[in-house]
This record gives structure tokens, sequence and C-alpha cells, in this order.
């Protein structure tokens, strides 16, 4: 009797380990599709590396603070934060200054402007990885190969002063007039700032120009600063609450943050310019020379899935799987009832427009518009 | 004499009036946080914020750090080649300002090529990182350090000095830290004074190195969208290094006065 | 020295040296640890920025950078901040001076010196964008001071031309960190003027302004230069400010630098490295006037 059932027992505990190393390889060999034990798989990996290193994120831009509280919160992997301040090429520079760096100033994820897509292909910065929600990101908004893939987008808006301000201006035509003498700025230098640049790509598209014909753009500011509307400053929150630089363009996402953060001291008003207005998208890609490639791409999953897009939205982005999620239903009501609206036209160049545009803005800046001072 | 006091109450008066004002219209704008009244609101934000303590606190011991390492290594030197290698002096004062051209995004990436792969690999922990932070920010202190440091050993007889002490049977040691150190007090506390406040606020080399863990990328942070915010914290910062500046003052004044043999004032 | 005087009144040679000369290779281990230093933590990583200049963008070997220097945005960026760093240089200098005057020979009381040392080492690193912003908050268009002067004295400062955000304005701001810097570096040269010296001047019979004219600012003019030029440097290579002030509408040439290496819209860092090495250039041609101004002040000062 006792033999039978040692070896009953003996027998069990051979075919259950049997059954788990099988479990186990199968696991192993097979690539990780959607499928909750490849993501158990990455989660632990990811655990194991323990950090995570970002860049240029700050915190109030599409609600990141939060991203990044939620994802250290969710899986227990601390965040290295560098250079909150960044652009887009202070990002490229870091990969590439770091490529045999395996500590903390190597970033492992990087967010950068639609343009520079091409150009971390071209220059091997990235390693391709398709999150598990990738069917529903857009074609147009990612690399077929999964070198990058866009996060969000937002559109330009007017961020008044409201107290300062009395008149709202209501559309482009709008800033040449007298009633604005020394009031509006740009949110950054155009040759250096997209948020800027996009300001005069955007003015170009509805003042004479188009997508292709960025020189109008010029023209129009030019025009501008000739009817002294123009403070030569790169305006931020506090000179808008500060009354010095009442009226900007800024990213509705940035303004609508600011106005939350003001909280009515003073008074916030964002405009849609009436005639139309620009996206500006953002791609996201993990760099190929990561120290932590798994945390980098559950960071991604993370940011992909439902519940990152909804921080974004609540960061007033609009989320690049917007349309997926709607359709699902799966956005909160009281996010969704917050949710920036414009019926207008919005004009999303194609890389290769942004690109010109770039360069013909940069390069005419100084000599069209710039005060030449002496 | 009552001629030359009045002059010098005019030119401190004239500078004072230029360095409140724009002080004071900071002060007047972080106290705004509350529409319609004055209130401490947005220091109240700061000083509840742990990350403000934990950054300063960063910041604050790199800056003590770089400082001890800045006056070991250029004190020594620059007396040395006034007294021995006078030809070299054109290449030190080039050499020390070198931090000025070359800029901040291109050192800091420069440091981390170098430092980061065979053989230091002083990047990958956390206490190497901290160890090249204070080596780039002594470069960048350099061109003040060295000038006040040169400014300070032009008003003293180095030659003499030296000589005279080693004909006392003096050790270079003893020179170093009796005769020479207490003679360059004021220069060598001018030297810490500049490296305090580049360090403090310093941006892109900490943000590239360590992050938001320095003070002044949480300075960044704050600034970009905390309005009220970051002007209390403009000013915290500064009274907080004016603060450790005047601590530095009363701690050099302490020990050097028992071994001060300088006659100058 | 005994042996000196000795060769003066017989015209006999100097007796020999006490001691031996020391071997020459030893003096240069003094220097030996600096210069570690420096070929570790300056030039290494700056080699990035001479050999960068020479590729481009697909990383060949280039002269396309250096040529891309004589653009005539370019000359002209490098040539309104010469003229913004000399400006602020001289004019920093010169009130700086005043101020350490003040506190040194000027006799005011200890408690004014402190403050001023402690206040100047803060003030002259207090730049970029809050110092940016405390100038905007006091000239701007509705700034303290001009409100002040529109509402009681009726100046508008705005309609007599004046403007933050222009050379000047920009000028004014750069003096806030220029002053405190010039305070901080000649303090030391003021201290080290002996007392002696102008009680024996004023015995002799010389005024004040004699004194000074013949005896006390020429022994203090290789410091002066030494701090104008650093303060010429400290100007020169500003970039913060300048950005946050007036960002995109001054031709500087660190706001350049910046836009080609850093910024969402142009990414060339091999021309914005051959910028910087013409950085290089300008700051040697500084630094060998200034060399020789100094070597001039202080020919006297040779034995």
């Amino acid at each position: 009797m006792r033999t039978k059932t040692m070896l009953f027992v003996v027998s069990l505990v051979v075919v259950m380990s049997m059954l788990l190393a099988a479990c186990g390889s199968t696991a192993a060999t097979t690539a990780p599709s959607s499928g909750s034990s490849s993501m158990d798989t990455l989660v632990a990996a990811a655990k194991a590396e323990g950090n995570l290193t970002v860049i240029a994120l700050p915190h109030d831009w599409c609600d990141y603070g939060d991203a990044l509280a939620g994802f250290t919160a969710k899986y227990g992997i601390a965040i290295n934060e560098l250079n909150p301040d960044g652009a887009s090429a202070d990002e490229i520079q870091a990969i590439v200054a770091n490529k045999d760096n395996k500590g903390p100033q190597a970033p492992d994820v990087i967010d950068v402007g639609y343009g520079f897509g091409p150009q971390l292909i071209s220059d091997k910065l990235v390693m391709p990885y398709k999150v598990s929600t990738w069917d529903s990101i857009p074609a147009d908004s990612k690399d077929p190969d999964g070198n990058w893939y866009g996060d969000y987008y937002g559109v330009l808006a007017f961020e008044v002063n409201s107290d300062v301000v009395k008149n709202v201006p209501a559309d482009w035509s709008d800033l040449l007039k007298s009633d604005y003498k020394g009031q509006f700025a740009l949110a950054g230098d155009p040759r250096a700032s997209a948020q800027a640049q996009m300001s005069v790509y955007g003015a170009a598209i509805y003042n004479g120009g188009s997508a292709d014909n960025a020189q109008p753009g010029l023209d129009f500011f030019k025009k501008i600063n000739d009817a002294g509307n123009f403070v030569p400053v790169i305006a931020k929150q506090s000179t808008v609450a500060k009354g010095e630089t009442p009226i900007i363009m800024r990213w509705d996402y940035s303004a609508l943050a600011d106005k939350d953060t003001l909280a009515g001291n003073p008074n916030i008003a964002v405009v849609y310019p009436k005639s139309g207005t620009i996206a500006g998208v953002y791609i996201q890609a993990i760099s190929a020379y990561a120290p932590h490639p798994n945390a980098a791409k559950l960071w991604e999953e993370y940011l992909y899935s439902d519940e990152g897009q909804n921080i974004w939205l609540k960061g007033y982005c609009h989320p690049i799987r917007f349309t997926d999620m709607q359709k699902r239903n799966v956005i909160p009501a009281d996010i969704a009832a917050k949710l920036p609206t414009f019926s207008g036209p919005i004009a999303f160049p194609t890389i290769d427009q942004i690109n010109a545009a770039k360069k013909v803005i940069g390069d005419n800046w100084m000599s069209v518009v710039g005060a030449d001072v002496k | 004499m009552r001629r030359k006091s009045f002059w010098s109450w005019v030119w401190i008066a004239l500078g004072a009036i230029y360095f409140i004002l724009p002080l004071y219209a900071t002060f007047d704008f972080s106290l705004r946080a509350k529409k319609g009244v004055l209130s401490f609101l947005s220091y109240q934000n700061i000083f509840n914020d742990p990350n403000f303590w934990k950054t300063i606190e960063f910041s604050l011991v790199i800056a003590v750090f770089t400082i001890i390492a800045s006056i070991i290594l250029v004190v020594p030197t620059a007396y040395w080649i006034r007294l021995k290698l006078p030809q070299l002096r054109g290449m030190l004062e080039f050499i020390s300002m070198l931090p000025f051209v070359v800029p901040a995004i291109v050192l800091v990436f420069g440091l981390i090529r170098v430092f980061s792969g065979a053989p230091f690999f002083l990047t990958n922990t956390f206490f190497g990182t901290d160890i090249l932070l204070v080596a780039a920010y002594v470069v960048l202190a350099l061109p003040y350090v060295f000038r006040s440091v040169d400014t300070g050993l032009a008003s003293i007889d180095v030659v003499s000095l030296t000589e005279a002490a080693q004909s006392l049977g003096a050790s270079w040691s003893t020179i170093m830290f009796k005769i020479i150190f207490p003679n360059l007090k004021v220069a060598i506390l001018s030297s810490a004074f500049l490296t305090l406040a580049t360090v403090i606020g310093e941006y892109t080399i900490a943000s590239f190195m360590v992050g938001i863990k320095a003070f002044g990328p949480y300075m960044s942070l704050i600034g970009q969208n905390r309005t009220y915010e970051s002007s209390s914290l403009a000013i915290i910062s500064f009274m907080v290094t004016w603060g450790f500046m005047g601590l530095i003052q009363l701690f050099s004044r302490g020990k050097a006065d028992s071994s001060s043999l300088s006659g100058a004032r | 020295m005994l042996s000196k005087q000795d060769s003066l009144l017989n015209g006999k040679r100097d007796a020999p040296k006490a001691r031996p000369a020391p071997l020459p290779w030893r003096n240069w281990l003094g220097v030996v640890p600096f210069f570690l230093f420096a070929f570790f933590f300056i030039a290494l990583p700056s080699l990035t920025l001479l050999v960068g200049a020479f590729r481009d963008n697909a990383g060949k070997l280039t002269l396309q950078n250096f040529v891309g220097l004589f653009d005539p945005s370019i000359l002209n960026a490098y040539w309104v901040t010469i003229k913004i760093s000399l400006a602020t240089a001289i004019g920093g200098g010169l009130l700086g001076f005043l101020m350490a005057y003040a506190v040194t020979v000027g006799k005011l009381p200890n408690s004014v010196r402190t403050s001023l040392m402690t206040f100047s080492g803060v003030a002259s690193n207090f730049a970029g964008v809050p110092l940016a912003f405390a100038f905007i908050a006091t000239l701007g268009r509705t700034g303290l001071v001009t409100l002040l002067l529109k509402n009681l004295l009726g100046i508008n400062l705005y309609d007599q031309g004046f403007s933050l955000y222009s050379f000047w304005g920009l000028s004014l701001t750069y003096m806030f960190f220029q002053f405190p810097l010039m305070v901080l570096v000649i303090t030391p040269a003021l201290d080290g003027l002996k007392k002696d010296w102008s009680e024996a001047a004023a015995n002799l019979g010389a005024s004040q302004s004699l004194y000074w004219r013949k005896v006390a600012l020429p022994i203090l003019t290789p410091s002066i230069l030494g701090a104008i030029i650093l303060l010429f440097g400290n100007s020169f290579g500003a970039y913060a400010t300048a950005y946050s002030l007036t960002g995109g509408f001054i031709n500087l040439i660190t706001i350049v630098i910046g836009s080609q290496i850093k910024g969402d819209i142009y990414y060339n860092p091999g021309l914005g490295y051959a910028l910087a090495v013409g950085m290089i250039v300008v700051m040697s041609v500084m630094m060998a006037i200034y060399y020789m101004l100094r070597r001039r002040s202080e020919r006297w000062l040779r034995k």
C-alpha cells in the first residue's frame, strides 16, 4: 500500500514538474504576443532592472507628473528624470553622448517632435518595439517597423490674461489690431523652439500661405512687429500672469494647464483662432543604447494602455489612440467633459512639410522679423 | 576723510538701489499667489515640498566639496607658478578662461563620453557620478577661483615671504598652510562664495548628470509651471545662498584671526 | 638683498647663491596635479568640440562648418556678443571698482563690507531665468519702476524709446552679475594697497589724486585688467540670461550655438562646435590683447 502511494505521489510530482517545465519553456521560446504571460515576463524583467531613465518630461506637460508617479506606484520601478527643460535635440544628443554609458545618465526613452522621426532611424538611435495596443495607433502616426510611434498631439491656441486684456482676440488677424500694442509674444525662439516655430508656420497656413509655403508666416509676424504689438521676449506662464505678455501662442494643453495652475489668479482665456490652427504631434521611441530596455518597453506599454492614454487626456493632450478609446467608451466622463473641443480646421503637416518649414522659418526669422538690434 | 566717506556712501547707495529693486520686484510678485491679497502662500508651498529640501541639501553638499577641491587645486598651483615658473602663467590664465567658451552642454557630454567607458566607469554608480559632478563644477568655477587667487597673490610679495620662511627653516606644508593660505584669506573667501553660487544654481551639467536630484533642475521644474512659486523659489535660493556665505565668512574669521600675518589693512 | 647692494656699491659681481639652485625638473612637479586635472576634465571632454567641428551630420570629415562661420548673420552675432561683453565688462568694472573702493580704502564700516562681499557672492551668480524675470518685473512694460515713473512722474519709459528687450536692456541686466563679480575679484587687490603708501605720499606732499594717478592705480592696473578680462569672458559665454530675456531677437553667438546643438528646429552640432571653436579664437585674441596690456602695466614691477 505504502509503496503504491509513494509511487503515485512520485509520478504525480514528476508529471507536474514536467508540465511546469514545459509551460516555462514554452513561455521562453515563443515570441511575446498579446497575452498575460509575456506581459508578466516583461514586468519581471523590468523590475529586475529596477530603474528607468527619462528625459525632458516637465510634470505639467500632458500631466507627465501623474504618469511618472503612476508607473512607479504600479511597478515599483524608480525613475531618473534628466533635463526637465530639454528640447528634442537635447534628447537626441543625450542618446548619442551616452552610447557607451550604462549609468543613470543614459536616457531609455525619448519623446520628441514628429519631424525627428526619419533622423532617429537614419542615425540608428532607436530600437524597434511594438506595444500590445499597436494596431489601434493610426497608420500615419507611426513607423511601420516600430522604430517610433506618435504619442499625443495638441493644437496651437491663444493663451490670454483676460484680467489685463478685456477684448480677447478671436483670430489670427486680430493680432494686428492696435488694441494689443506691446502685448503679444511667442513662447520661444523660432530658431530653437517647436512651439514658436509652429506659431509662425500656423500663421503662414491661415494668412496667405499653405502647408508647403511658410514664408507668409514670416511676413505676418513682420506685420505684427511693425504694428508695435510684438514683445521680443520669451513668454512663460509667469510673464503672462504678470501682464507683461498677456497674449501668447501656446499648445492648448499647456495653456489649459496654465489656466488650472493659476486658478483665476489671474483669469486665463484659451482661444482657438477662428480660421483654423495647426497640430503638433510628438513621438515616442526607445533608445537603441538603453541601459534598461525592459523597463523602457514596460513604460511604453504603460503609456499606450488605456490607463496611460487617459492620463495624457487628463493633461489636455489628445492621445494618439483617442478615436479607438472613444469607440470602446473607455474615457471617464469627467475627463471627457473637460476636453478641449475645436471644430474649425486643423492642419496636420507631414514630416517633409514640417522639416521644410523649419528651414525656411529658422533661416529667415532674423532677417525678416528679427529686431536687428545694434 | 569726511569727503572720502561721503562718496563711498554714494557709490554703495547707488549699488544698493540697483541690486535691491529687481529683487524687490520679484519678492513683491511672489507675494501675490492669492488674488488681491499679499500672502506667503507661495513660500509655504515651497517649504512644504520635500523635493525642495532634498535637492538643496544635495547641491549644498556638492558645493562644499567643490569649494574644497578647487582651493586645494588652484592655490598651490597659482602660488608655485608665481614663485618658480612665471613663464607658465599665461598658459594657466588661458586654461582658466576656457570654461567660459566651452558650452556647458558640450562639457557635460564630453565628460560623460570620456568617463563612462573604460577605464574609468565613473558613471555607472551614483557615487561615481557625484564625483564627476564635483569635477565638472571645479572646471566651471575655475575662472573665478583662479582670478581671485591670482589677484590675491599679486598683492602679497610671494617671493620674499617664501624666502624668509625658508631661511627660518619652514617646510613646504608650513609655508602653504601657515603663510600663504592666511594671507590669501580674502581671495579664498571670494573664491568660495563664487563657487558656492555657481554650483547651487547650475542647471545644464546637473540636469544631464543627475537630473532632478540637484537644485538647479528642481528650480527649472518649478519655474516652468508654477508662476508664484518660481519667484518665491528665486528669493529663497538667494537667501539660502547668502546665509550659507555668511556662515563661511564666520567660520573663516574664527580660523584665520589667530594666524594672520598680513599687514595690508 | 645684500648681494645686490654689494654689486651696486662696488660694481662687483653678485655673491654666489646661498643654496644650490634646485633641479629644474622638480619645479615642474608642483604644477603636475593642475595640468593633469586640466587634461582630463577640460581638454579631453572638449576634444569632442574640436573633432566634431570637422564633421558633418553624417559623420564625414568636412570643412563646411568653418565655411559657415563666415555667414554675415553669424559674423554679426560674434560682433554683437563682443560688443555687449566689452560694454558690460567696462561698465561693470567701473561701478564694481567704485563699490569695492568704498568698502576698502573708503573705510566704510566692516558690517557694510561683509554684507557687500556676501551679497556680491550671491548676486554674481543670479542669472538666467530668475534674473530675466526680475528685470522684467522691474523695467518691463508692466514693471515696478516703469509704473512708478509713469504714475509719479508722468514719464512713460517705453514711449521715450527705452525697451528692456534691446541691446541696452540686456546690458543693464548683465550688469547685475558683472558688478558683484568685479567687487569680489578686485577687493583683495584693494586690500593690498598698504596704508603706509598713501601716508608716505601724503608726507611727501602729494595730493589724493596724484597719489591715485601715480601710485595706487599703476599698482592696481594689472589686477583691474585681469578682472575686466574675467568680466568679458563671463559675459561672452552667458547664455541663459540672454535667451530668457531676448531669445531670438538679439543675435548673440551663444544663442546661435544653442539653436544648432539644442532646441527643436536645427540639429547641426558640427556647425555648433565650429562656432564654439570660433568663440575660443575670439577669446584667445582678447586674452592676447589683455596679456600685452598687462605686461606693460607690470613692467615697473619687475626687478
